[in-house]
């Protein structure tokens, strides 16, 4: 143990000394970050006049039905769809077009809702007027939407939000109207249906975090997680260039005829770049609190899940240093590492959705962007800042950093243990 | 049967990936405690080579290595402390300061800190270089550089100290300095394995003395031995030349 802290003291110092590289870390992507959530304000606007192909199933005949497909339409977004040759598909059809990424998103309007919604509403009404204190059992009324999984990583949850606030705010206005009509039509005296709560009609308000809030695509929470991941992910370069200098000045052979093994020279590596890492994610998420409202931007909302964020910042900063390490064995030397860390970095960043959201990219691009971590680890960000997502849902995204640093870290090894002994 | 030796290599061959001949090709080496051992061989001759295989840095083809009795395919562990390297070419941390390197390699080495800054202090005393103590590495001269590293290698006051050309690019007052500490060194009971080109150096200081071609040991024995069994010649040199003739070794 006492070992291994002289270990992390060199680390720490050999980092120290590398202004140029911790220029890289800490400066550049607070930069960036910046830059591009300025440059990208005006794209999102743009984004969101993209029309975002969506298939609506409407089983109503009734009036909730249409008026919903009518302001769908009418928002302008959305390039809908409503049939698959000639007929309404069923609600498994509807998700398998969907999950098969021809649709970002599908709305599926169940058969009878106006009638089903009426009904609940006479029942309520008549139970309110009968003087019963507990509410009659309700029918079942479900809306589903489903959301491409391949496009979630993008704002698309942004999208879906809006969406489902607007079905659900015609529905409540709906129900409103409707108790207004069937009470006045069993009492003389006219009632107003203010203070009436949507929950009795057990209108399932999800998301109360979003109600209110403006919801179009927003650069500053899309920025934030996209240059995080990018900054933790561009340590690639410091620590592949810090293990291959020390390999080139001799030091690392030095240390290997001391008490010292290559796992536990590994270890201290990994380490204070992991401290580096979680210091860049904290850095990042301070600009977008404090610094982008000083831009005139919004503010970054952190979701509700502090440990989920933490969760998912490790698991990227655990990929990346994989990562690293494994460049830093191949590599040859510091020119080769530099200059292919960087452009891998940026090619994954790029297929992985930080620059533009995978949505615009064709199919194939898309499933080529889910090899790059980068792609996972925004998808998990985004969950957690838009949808309010917990450590749960983002365990999948942090399983594939995982495993994916791990991979690294077992080729970075395996091929150093060949050329270091010269076997 | 008690080992004398404390190094001992049989047979040792070594062949590089992509190479078609044997860097070491049945290398036989012994090395008495308690000795002042030069290995002298031309360039590429494979005592670096040699050096490493001892040190557990490469691996070997076939053959033995024994140091201080422990059979190295058991593994580095009980090794380790007990050896001490100066490489051949300078082994420091450039962007640490002289101080910051002897502290973070005596420190690998488990040495208690108090004990460790004592040392450090006096090392650095010894070699001349308290005043530079805190100054980074890269901005040292050569001859400074190499007598950091030469600290850097005995800090844990190991058993057997192995150095690898260890007077290369240094001024003639600093080689004088140099020999005498080794000397002094190896007088309180360390057996040094010392490389070097320098045929009057190794025929100066040391007490045996081994020849190395290509790949293999080719003469060993005290100095004064050699000199008296090679009549008519008359010093290392003329017995080296003998011996290795005139042609390129590191050309082939
Ligand atoms: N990593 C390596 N890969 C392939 N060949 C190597 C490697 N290291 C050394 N060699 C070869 O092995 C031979 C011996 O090299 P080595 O460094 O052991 O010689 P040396 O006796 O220490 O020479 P010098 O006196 O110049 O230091 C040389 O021909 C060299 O080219
Ligand atoms: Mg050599």
């Amino acid at each position: 143990m006492r070992k291994f802290r002289y270990l992390l003291y060199k680390d720490y110092l050999l980092l120290k000394r590398d202004v140029a590289g911790l220029l890289l870390m800490f400066l550049m992507p607070a930069i960036l970050v910046v830059l591009m959530a300025l440059l990208q304000e005006s794209t999102f606007q743009s984004i969101a006049d993209v029309s975002v192909p969506m298939m609506l199933v409407n089983h109503d005949k009734g009036e909730l039905g249409s008026t919903i497909d009518r302001e769908v339409e009418a928002s302008g977004i959305f390039k809908i769809t409503r049939d698959i040759d000639g007929s309404i598909p069923t609600l498994e059809e509807l998700e398998k077009e969907v999950a098969s990424s021809r649709y970002v998103i599908g709305i599926y309007i169940p058969e009878n809702t106006t009638e089903s919604i009426r009904r609940n509403v006479a029942r309520y009404v008549l139970a309110t007027f009968s003087g019963a204190t507990d509410l009659p059992p309700m029918d079942n009324v479900n809306f589903v939407v489903f959301v491409d999984p391949t496009t979630k990583a993008s704002f698309y949850a942004t999208i879906m939000s809006t969406l489902k606030e607007k079905t659900q705010k015609i529905e409540f206005t709906y129900i409103m109207n409707e108790i207004t009509r069937q009470v006045n039509e069993i009492s003389p005296i006219p009632i107003s249906t203010l203070g009436f709560a949507g929950e009795q009609v057990h209108i399932d308000i999800r998301d109360a975090r979003l109600q209110g809030k403006d919801l179009v695509p927003n650069p500053v929470q899309h920025n934030i997680p996209a240059w995080s991941l990018f900054a933790i992910f561009f340590v690639v370069i410091s620590l592949s260039g810090s293990i291959i200098r020390e390999r080139q000045d001799g030091s690392f052979s030095r240390l290997l005829t001391m008490p010292c093994s290559y796992t536990e020279y590994l270890l201290s590596k990994a380490f204070t770049f992991i401290v580096v890492c979680l210091i860049q994610f904290g850095l990042m998420l301070l600009i977008g609190v404090f610094v982008m409202p000083l831009f005139g931007l919004d503010s970054l909302n952190l979701g509700t899940s502090p440990l989920a964020l933490i969760l998912l910042a490790l698991s990227a900063a655990v990929s990346a240093i994989g990562y690293g390490i494994a460049i830093g064995n191949i590599a040859n030397t510091y020119h080769q590492s530099s200059v292919f860390g960087a452009i891998s970095v940026v090619i994954m960043a790029a297929i992985g959705g930080i620059w533009i959201p995978t949505f615009i990219m064709s199919e194939p691009m898309r499933k080529i962007g889910m090899l790059s971590p980068l792609h996972w680890g925004l998808s998990g960000f985004l969950d957690v800042f838009l949808l309010d997502a917990g450590v749960r849902a983002v365990l999948p995204e942090c399983g594939v950093m995982l495993l994916f640093g791990l991979v690294c870290f077992a080729i970075a090894v395996s091929f150093n243990y060949r050329r270091r002994l010269d076997v | 049967m008690e080992n004398k030796f404390a190094i001992e290599t049989v047979n040792l061959k070594k062949t590089y990936k992509g190479k078609s001949h044997p860097t070491l090709n049945g290398l036989s080496l012994r090395i008495p405690y308690g000795s002042l051992f030069g290995l002298l061989a031309p360039n590429g001759a494979g005592k670096t080579t040699a050096i490493n295989i001892i040190c557990g840095l490469r691996k070997y083809d076939s053959g033995k290595v024994f140091v201080d009795g422990h059979d190295q395919s058991d593994g580095m562990k009980a090794i380790k402390p007990l050896l001490g390297l100066v490489p051949q070419d300078i082994a420091l941390f450039p962007t640490l300061t002289a101080y910051e390197n002897l502290k973070i390699l005596g420190g690998l080495y488990g040495i208690k800190k108090s004990v460790l800054e004592e040392r450090i202090d006096q090392l650095l005393e010894l070699f001349d270089l308290s005043a530079s103590r805190h100054s980074y590495i890269n901005r040292f001269s050569g001859g400074m550089k190499r007598r950091v590293n030469m600290i850097a290698g005995m800090l844990h006051a190991p058993g057997i100290l192995i150095l690898d050309e260890p007077t290369v690019g240094v001024d003639a007052q600093s080689r004088m300095m140099i020999l005498e500490k080794l000397t002094e060194i190896n007088r309180s009971g360390t057996t040094i394995l010392f490389i070097s080109h320098y045929l009057e150096e190794a025929e100066h200081i040391c007490n045996e003395v081994a020849f190395m071609d290509d790949g293999s040991v080719i003469c060993q024995g005290s100095p004064a031995d050699l000199i008296r069994a090679y009549t008519p010649c008359d010093s290392m040199e003329s017995i080296y030349l003998k011996l290795t003739g005139k042609r390129m070794r590191d050309t082939q």
